[in-house]
Formats: structure tokens, sequence, C-alpha cells
């Protein structure tokens, strides 16, 4: 589909009018910080945000869900699946968030296929914004991705200046922009290039971080020194997992109230707390902080490398920005290039 | 070079090389030009990775629970704020007084990374600040940064009623003149005075948005239960389920396990990455026992405990 | 007292959380307490937090 415009000041009417065909999530300013939430209308939807604090990972692998629940008084015992969710729109997704929604596809589409995770990736067009700024934090050409490209994304706006580039890539987002094609002008051409500019300083700002034989160099640092070394500042807090786009792990619990009612969910669990990996009868396999924070490296940046051929981080800078002591990926990165 | 690295760097050596003690907990140079990370020194040749600029944020004293089983002594610099999180680990019995040796820095306010980010390119390395009282020069890889302290600060440093150490066996700089300025609780005030519609409203959508990434308690030198409450499974006392009552309950029971033992150093507030404001909950629990109980903030003095657990005849009784 | 003053601060209605020393001899005072914190509750209606659906 060939590429569109949309004027500057009818982007609100275009929020509105997807508002209301379907549920709309957009990053928002709340309390002084920017998050992705669903919101009725345009009004209030953020622009000039570089990344928001909690990605929109959220709204494919929720923090917490519910997955079924129970009822033993019901003589069938019968197991009551959650319902899915309506059809959503995400908009305002940054190019690495879309890229870390390609990484999850990768372990909940694959051989084990997630009903949850698809329920919703299934249902929801994603409107990414290509990025006109970065963030002192981030990095992502490192892992090739481009503030003006998203592949995964169903339909990619650009800022540029008085108007926004559409480009339409997928299906979905064909279906998405045949409903706001009164807002929607043809792109005279001229829009490609502009778009070029418009992103310069997003690609040129960010840090200059390069993965290049990291891989290689951690398969054969397991034991390593340097995560003693790096983990003795570690808190054993779950910011850096909480705040990535691309962590997924989970964990299930069943809740029961001493009723004959209770519910399964499950809900994201951290690699750095204490209680991961700890197997029925208490051994735990990563006792201390130097196992945990080796684990967390070496699932981004070799596991996962080693399993679906890309590494799991996005270079969205979220990590480096929110933990409280520095514990900084890109300067790991850079510490495992340097040592022997 | 400023005079309290020196100082601290020479302090350091000394003790490692004399084996006084078996590590050194400080600040080194972080990843951005305005950020510090703690380091962990036990060799003399490693001293130099020892700094003190206005950017040294963290609270070092929580590490000494981590580090407990070391058979050596440990130094850690403190200052005025954590210098209290010293004795509240000593208190509380995780590790005895004597095996602890205190480098107490005297400060003046340190500055927020979040703020500085804000104004000026922090991606650099840092090279030299420059204090000309009002101003501060920051000299980087990436060029010269003046900005205004008062636009940088952090706001606990704002009030501040201890910001020369408390407690100190080397004090590795000069006292500070700066006044002490011990919280009037007028922001807990103006909390207070709202209806509780309001109150509702105001905590629910904070507590609504915490992820329980637990980085308020891991910070907190308070928080060194053996087994936490949050982490137990069988009973699970706080679901592990994020969600407003779940996160409500972990909230309130994370504030009133502090409660007569939070030493009010701001951690919880400043490590939060939801921007909740933690402390305003810790604050009304030091107003309130300050209040009931004529407590001084807890950590203030080597002798001492948790106010709710001792008695005194002149305690208030209106539960009677 | 503490506690109470905290849930107040967070929200909760004064007058749904209390606490009372009762000794074990004293069932008119407890009679009564219960009788009034029962009022007291009713007037201000159902909790409306921490209830798990």
């Amino acid at each position: 589909m060939a590429n569109k415009s949309l004027k500057k000041d009818q982007l609100k009417n275009l929020l509105n009018k997807v508002a209301q065909n379907s549920q709309l999530i957009a990053p928002i300013q709340s309390d002084g910080i920017t998050l992705f939430r669903p919101v009725k209308s345009g009004e209030g939807v953020v622009l000039e945000y570089q990344n928001s604090v909690m990605p929109p990972k959220d709204y494919f692998f929720p923090m917490s869900e519910k997955m079924f629940s129970y009822d033993t008084s019901d003589p069938s015992w019968a197991i009551k699946l959650e319902e899915g969710v309506p059809s959503r729109v995400l908009f305002g997704a940054r190019p690495c968030d879309v890229k870390s929604i390609l990484l999850l596809d990768k372990v909940f589409d694959a051989e084990f296929r997630d009903d949850l995770y698809l329920d919703k990736r299934n249902k929801t067009t994603i409107i990414a914004l290509s990025c006109n700024e970065c963030r002192h934090t981030c990095f992502c050409g490192a892992f090739g991705i481009s503030p003006g490209e998203a592949e995964g994304a169903d339909i990619l706006m650009t800022d540029l200046g008085d108007r926004y580039l559409v480009e339409v890539l997928t299906e979905k987002g064909e279906k998405l922009a045949a409903t706001c094609s009164d807002l929607l002008t043809d792109d005279d051409g001229s829009g490609a290039g502009a778009k070029e500019k418009a992103v310069a300083p997003a690609k040129e700002k960010q840090l200059n971080i390069s993965i290049e034989g990291v891989k290689a160099k951690l398969d054969n640092m397991f034991d390593h020194p340097i995560w003693a070394t790096e983990s003795l500042r570690c808190m054993g807090c779950g910011t850096c997992t909480f705040v990535c786009p691309t962590c997924h792990c989970f964990d299930i619990v069943d809740f029961n109230n001493q009723s004959s009612v209770g519910y399964r969910y499950r809900c994201a669990d951290s690699c750095q707390f204490g209680n991961f990996t700890r197997a029925a009868g208490g051994h735990q396999p990563r006792p201390s902080k130097t196992e945990r924070i080796r684990q967390r490296f070496m699932h981004k940046l070799r596991y996962f490398v080693d399993r679906y051929g890309d590494t799991a981080c996005v270079g969205c800078g979220r990590c480096l920005e929110k933990c409280p002591v520095n514990l900084d990926i890109a300067q790991i990165i850079n510490k495992v290039k340097e040592v022997g | 070079m400023n005079k309290v690295t020196e100082n601290l760097r020479q302090t350091a050596a000394k003790l490692l090389k004399d084996q006084e003690v078996e590590m050194v907990i400080g600040y080194g140079l972080g990843s951005e030009a305005v950020r510090t990370q703690p380091v962990f020194i036990t060799s003399p040749d490693d001293v130099d990775k020892l700094v003190w600029n206005p950017f040294c944020v963290n609270g070092l004293t929580k590490y000494l629970s981590d580090l407990k089983t070391l058979s050596g002594k440990i130094a850690v610099c403190v200052k005025g704020c954590d210098s209290r999180g010293v004795f509240r680990i000593t208190q509380d019995n995780i590790i005895p007084r004597d095996k602890v040796v205190v480098l107490g820095i005297p400060c003046a306010g340190q500055m927020s990374y979040t703020k500085l980010a804000s104004k000026m390119d922090v991606t650099g390395q840092l090279k030299e600040v420059d204090d000309k009282g009002e101003t501060l020069v920051i000299k980087t890889s990436n060029g010269d940064f003046t900005v205004k302290k008062s636009e940088v600060i952090l706001d606990k440093c704002l009030k501040c009623e201890s910001h020369n150490p408390v407690v100190a066996d080397h004090m590795v700089g000069d006292k500070v003149s700066v006044t002490d300025t011990p919280d009037d609780y007028d922001e807990i005030k103006k909390y207070e005075a709202m209806s509780p519609e309001e109150k509702a409203k105001f905590w629910l959508s904070q507590f609504d948005r915490c992820i329980r990434c637990y980085a308020c308690r891991n910070s907190c030198p308070g928080c060194t239960c053996r087994e936490c409450i949050f982490d137990a499974i069988k009973p699970d006392w706080v679901g592990k389920e994020m969600n407003l009552d779940e996160n409500e309950l972990f909230h309130l029971t994370r504030a009133f396990h502090l409660a007569g033992r939070c030493v009010d150093c701001g951690e919880c507030d400043r490590v939060c990455p939801m921007d909740i404001p933690i402390r305003l909950l810790n604050k009304k629990l030091l107003k309130d026992c300050k209040e009931l109980f004529g407590m001084e903030t807890p950590g203030s003095a080597e002798e001492g405990g948790s106010v709710l657990g001792q008695y005194r005849l002149e305690d208030p009784e209106e539960f009677m | 007292m503490v506690l109470k003053r905290l849930l107040e601060y967070v929200g909760y209605e004064p007058g749904r959380f209390k606490a009372r020393w009762i000794s074990g001899s004293e069932g008119q005072k407890w009679a009564d307490t219960t009788k009034e914190m029962t009022e007291a509750i009713k007037a201000l209606g159902p909790n409306k937090r921490f209830k798990k659906d």
C-alpha cells in the first residue's frame, strides 16, 4: 500500500475514531511518568515522550493475569476460562518496543503456543511511532534496530514536523487505515526522504554500543569472576526485569480463599529474586546474586541467541535509567568485550 | 581531585594496608557523568576507584547486611542521612558495631540524576565538578555544563536534619556549615488534611502502578528480616499477584514494619522506578511516633531500638 | 495507635479501625464497645478496599 500522510492537527481526530471502533491503548502522563494506558479518546495522549517507564509488553503479557477460575460447589467442577480481550489498537509503540514484541512471539508463539498471549497479540493492531529524539540511555542501534523502522508493527507513523508519514505495513494495518481513510491523504513521495531526516537525531545521538563478539565471548564466561564483582552492588530488586520489554519469566500461583471458589493466575517473576528457581525441598541452584546477575545477562545475550537466533535486548535503555545501583547492561557489554 | 576524595583514598588505603578492614564500601564513577555506583574495595591498590562528588546518592549501609558473613571488618562510607542506617543495622543485631568502620562524609546535599538528565548531556564521563556555591560546573568528556544547585538537588536534601554524619570512626571531610533543618512535616499535614475520599483516591492511584519490584525493600537498611513476609509462599500472606489490593497490602505492611524504625534516609523513594512517593508513608509514621512517644529520628544514637518495642509509663493510652 | 493513624492517612474512614484494651473481667465494656463499633461501621457502610473478587 502506498504511503499516506496525516495532517498534525488531525491526529486527535484519528485517535478518536480509532477509540470508537476498538479499545485504544496509548501513552499518557500520569503523576509525572509516561505509561501506556487504555484511553477513551485522543485527549491527553502524549507524543513527546522518548520511552514510557513501563514497556507496552503489559498488553500482551500482563504483569499479572488470571488464567482460569473454578467453583467446586458446581457438580461438574467446570473450569471457567478467562474471556479474551476486545479488539484493540496499541498506539505509539516505539521501534524498540515493537521489536521486543517480535522477540516475545518467538517464545509464546513457537513450539508451545500460548493462548493467553496469542489472544491479545492477534486482537491488537500496533501503530508504531518513529523516534525523532532519543533518550540519554538509548542504544537500539546496537541490535540493528532503527528509530525509523518498525518491522512487526501494522502501521508506522513518523512525525515530519507539519504532518505524519503513515506507512501501512500489514493487512491488519490496511484494515485500520481504511476506517480512517477520510483523514489520510496520499503521500506526495517526499515522505521517505523527510523521514530519514526526521529520525537522524535519534540515530546519531544514541549511545554507541556494539555487541559484536559478545556472544562468542560469553560462551566461555560462565565461570568468569566478572559476575561476582559486578553483582556485589546489585540489591536483588526486580526493577531491571520488570521494566524490560523482553523479560518474560513468570510464576503460576493458585488462589483459594478456603472456599469452593478459586482461580489460577500467572504473574511476572524476576530472575533477580531469591525465590526464583527455588525447587521444592528448598534447593536453590542460583543461591546468590552472582548466579542471578549472570543469568540475567547470559539469558539476554547468549542463551536467547542460542535458542532463537536473536539477542533478548532491544536497547531501550529502561534498565540503565532505572537501576538504583547503576548496574548498566551497556557497560556490562563493554566490560565483557574488554576482559580476558 | 577534591580534598574529600583524596582523604578518603588515603584513609581507605591505610585501613586496607594495615589489615584493619577487609573491605571498603564506597562510591565509584558510574556509567554516566552524573551517576556513581557502589564499589567494593579489597586491595590498597584499588583505592583510586573511590570518589566523592555531589552524585553519591546511594545509601551503602544495607550492604553491611549482605556482607555480614565476611570474617574481617568492613569500612563503609556514609553521609548524614544514611549514617543513621549504621545504627539501624547494629541495633537490629545484623552485624556487631565493632565489625564496622564508619567513614563519615559531611554532605551539603546530593544532586538528582533524573533532574540533571533533563538539563544536560549526561552520557559523557565525569572529569571534575567545580562547586561555585550556588552553581555546579560539571566537566565531562562531552563538555562542561553549569547547573543551578537549587534546580537539581534531590528533594529529600531540601530538608535535612543531619548534614554531618551522626557517627564516624574516621571523618574524611570538614564539617559542612549548612544549617540542619529538621522536617516540619508540612507536606504530611497537607495530606492529613484531605478528606478520606481524597486520600483514598490519591493513595490508590499511587499503589495501583506499583510493579512489586521490591527495590524499596531491598534498599532499606531497616528491611533485614531473614525471611521477608512478602517472599513467604506458605502461607502467602501477601499474594504475588500485582493488583490494587495486594499492592496496597504490600505498601501498608512494608511501611508499618518500619514504624519507629525507619531512619528517614529516603532511599525507598529514590529507587522506586514508578515514582511512588513511598517516603510520604514513612514520614507519616515518623511524625506520629515523634508526636506520640517523643521519639527522635531512629538511628540517631547508638543505643535505642524500636520505639514500638518499648514501654514507658508515660506513653499515651488512647486504647484504654 | 500508629496503625490507626496510618490507615486513616491512606483514606480509611476514621472509626473503621479501632483498638481497645479490654480485660477478661470487663464484660460490660466489651459489650458496649462492640455495640458502639458495630453501629459506627454500619453507618459507614461496607468497606470497598481489600476485597479480592
